[in-house]
């Protein structure tokens, strides 16, 4: 199993393909802060419409981008399973290990932890857009804000200090509520991800129905019945997120670690499925 | 000493296509055996229900007495060279190898002596996607000798060789064959499966026929093409004196196409005849059946299935032939084939 499972590591190290869903992870994470930051409305902008620069609601909205991680978790678990008959390179991986029900569970694992890592980028690459926001320093005197013109630089240079350290520990604390959930949430899309792998054997089609479902159906499912919609693995994914964030509501969300066995439950299930008929079927 | 043991293995395709049907057949340690068959004869399926890729409907085949799937470290025991086997186009040579050596247990000092092995050694660190073919082929071969089993399989090896790939082969293939096994036995099993006769003939010292699923043939490829024919032609501007002068020694010949046939003589017969009659000769050509008639005769005649190699330009008649065995000229002046 360990070797296996080291096989995994190997084969995923040395296709540029994991690393080009990396760089997607964090371009996204960039792109979509920057402009959920600066764009004339916040994403969640209270009654006026407008979020203060710097409020911990702010960081809410630049770090809301982050999750979207586990869309890429769930390609890489797809590719995991989908790359090998895509490539033909199950013949070679079924002729070393022809126990197919170890294969598929060295894959699970790598999937997850793949996921997870995915998950840490993402939450990295955060926490470097939020430093580089506060340390460009929209209340200081060099801001685009203009909210300190006019100021001598003593005064100016007090302020940006103070406001420096209150906005590192407003970014902070926004970051850390959901750090946890979205690493532990991403690496459970991945284990998703390899489950309708695993079903589909198609590269293109398990990546497809995987998106369609989270970003589609999932929605409109969760809209005309909350009640099912909560089960469904993005809003399952979300509720491991908001285990401790208090400012969004989530009447319909399941409790975090309901969210994570669910999360669970589709990846093994998926994948269990999958072994026993996609998998287990004829190489030729 | 390894095994192979096929008993009534059958694999049927859906409710119509039965591509294997109850065929029987033992490996043959020391030599080269030729899984030989037109296309469709069920030769890949056969193979790949022996590598545990294909579940047979009924029947087993076993390696070493176990079924592949059980074997505890099946790549020691059997390296497989596979036509749909693959690779990713983005790894280098060298890690692909690393990746099944790992999942094998095998260590990683194996994968540069297989590269080596097979002549691979200066384009390891390339990727596998500007690969040639015939690269690809032996790349493929430096796989399935990672673990270095004592069983060699290769589906189609010669596809994608060139001319010069192929004879490489076909001595690595005799050689790696006749070495002995750890346990000193009689020697190794390579398997090759192939619809290029004339390669094959070079290489395989067995042959296993298929077709439709069926075993129609096995047996030492010598024996099998002793008991066919074989005639010597002769032209001359004498043909008439010459043909006096065979039935005169109770050889059977006649005059056909301008050339004198004498069935079932070898050279050594007939050319003695021929100085003490002081006969002139502008050509003798010596032919015997070879293992490309044998097979259609095998297989009844079935040509048109083939797919065609140079080596089914069809000297022997077209692909309407009536007579599909009709023996096609192997040799020139005498020498003995």
């Amino acid at each position: 199993m360990m070797r296996l499972l080291r096989a995994e590591t190997r084969k995923l190290s040395t296709v540029w393909s994991t690393y080009v869903i990396a760089g997607i992870v964090v371009l996204i994470d960039v792109l979509a802060g920057v402009a959920f930051a600066f764009a004339p409305s916040g994403r969640h902008g209270g009654a006026a419409g407008i979020v203060p620069r710097g409020s911990l609601q702010w960081f809410g909205n630049v770090f809301s981008v982050l999750d979207t991680a586990r869309l890429l978790a769930l390609v890489l678990g797809a590719i995991i399973i989908t790359g090998e008959y895509r490539h033909k390179t199950v013949t070679p991986t079924f002729l070393a290990e022809p126990r197919r029900g170890r294969v598929i569970t060295s894959k699970l694992v790598a999937s997850f932890g793949g996921g997870l890592l995915l998950g840490l980028i993402t939450m990295l690459t955060g926490l470097v857009i939020g430093f580089v926001f506060v340390g460009v320093g929209f209340h200081s005197c060099v801001t685009f804000s203009g909210v300190n013109q006019g100021m001598s630089h003593a005064v100016c240079g007090l302020r940006q200090g103070v406001y420096y350290s209150a906005s590192v520990h407003t970014m902070l604390h926004d970051w850390w509520r959901i750090a946890p959930g979205v690493v532990l949430g991403t690496g459970l899309f991945g284990l998703y991800g390899l489950g309708l792998g695993a079903l589909l054997k198609n590269q293109v089609t398990a990546i497809v129905v995987g998106l369609i479902f989270t970003l589609v159906i999932e929605s409109i499912v969760g809209a005309i019945w909350p009640t099912i919609g909560e089960y469904l693995p993005g809003q399952a994914a979300t509720a491991l997120e908001n285990a401790a964030r208090s400012t969004v509501s989530n009447t319909s969300l399941l409790p975090w670690w309901g969210g994570a066995i669910m999360l669970v439950i589709y990846g093994v299930a998926l994948a269990a499925v999958g072994t026993l008929t996609t998998v287990r079927s004829d190489v030729t | 000493m390894p095994t192979i043991e096929a008993r009534g293995l059958t694999k049927r395709f859906g409710a119509h296509l039965l591509a294997v049907d109850h065929l029987d057949f033992d490996g043959i340690p020391g030599g080269v055996t030729g899984f030989l068959g037109p296309n469709g004869a069920g030769k890949t399926t056969t193979l790949r229900m022996l590598l545990g890729l294909v579940t047979p409907t009924s029947g087993s085949v076993r390696i070493d007495g176990h079924n592949y799937r059980h074997l505890p470290q099946p790549m020691e025991r059997v390296g497989a060279v596979l036509e749909a086997s693959g690779f990713h186009p983005a790894r280098t040579a060298r890690n692909h190898l690393k990746i099944v050596a790992t999942m094998a247990g095998i260590p990683h000092s194996r994968v540069d002596e297989c590269l080596e092995l097979v002549g691979l050694s200066d384009s390891r660190d390339r990727r596998v996607g500007g690969f040639s073919m015939g690269m690809r082929q032996r790349l493929e071969l430096a796989r399935a000798l990672l673990g270095k089993p004592d069983i060699l399989i290769l589906d189609e090896p010669a596809n994608g060789l060139d001319p010069q790939g192929i004879a490489w082969l076909r001595d690595f293939l005799k050689f790696y064959a006749s070495q002995d096994v750890s346990s000193g036995a009689e020697g190794r099993i390579v398997i090759i499966s192939s619809h290029l006769l004339s390669e094959a003939q070079l290489i395989v010292d067995d042959v296993i026929v298929l077709t439709n699923g069926r075993l129609a043939a096995q047996g030492k490829l010598q024996d099998l093409l002793a008991g066919s024919k074989r005639a010597v032609n002769v032209k001359t501007p004498d043909a008439q004196r010459l043909v006096e002068a065979l039935h005169e020694a109770n050889l059977r010949a006649v005059l056909r196409h301008g050339y004198v046939v004498c069935d079932g003589c070898t050279p050594e017969q007939v050319a003695p005849i021929m100085v003490d009659k002081r006969i002139e000769v502008h050509e003798m050509v010596s032919s015997t059946e070879s293992l490309e008639s044998l097979f259609f005769s095998l297989t009844g005649g079935e040509r048109s299935q083939l797919t065609p190699g140079g080596n089914f330009s069809g000297e022997g008649g077209g692909p309407n032939d009536p007579v599909p065995a009709a023996p096609r000229p192997t040799t020139s002046m005498g020498s003995q084939s």
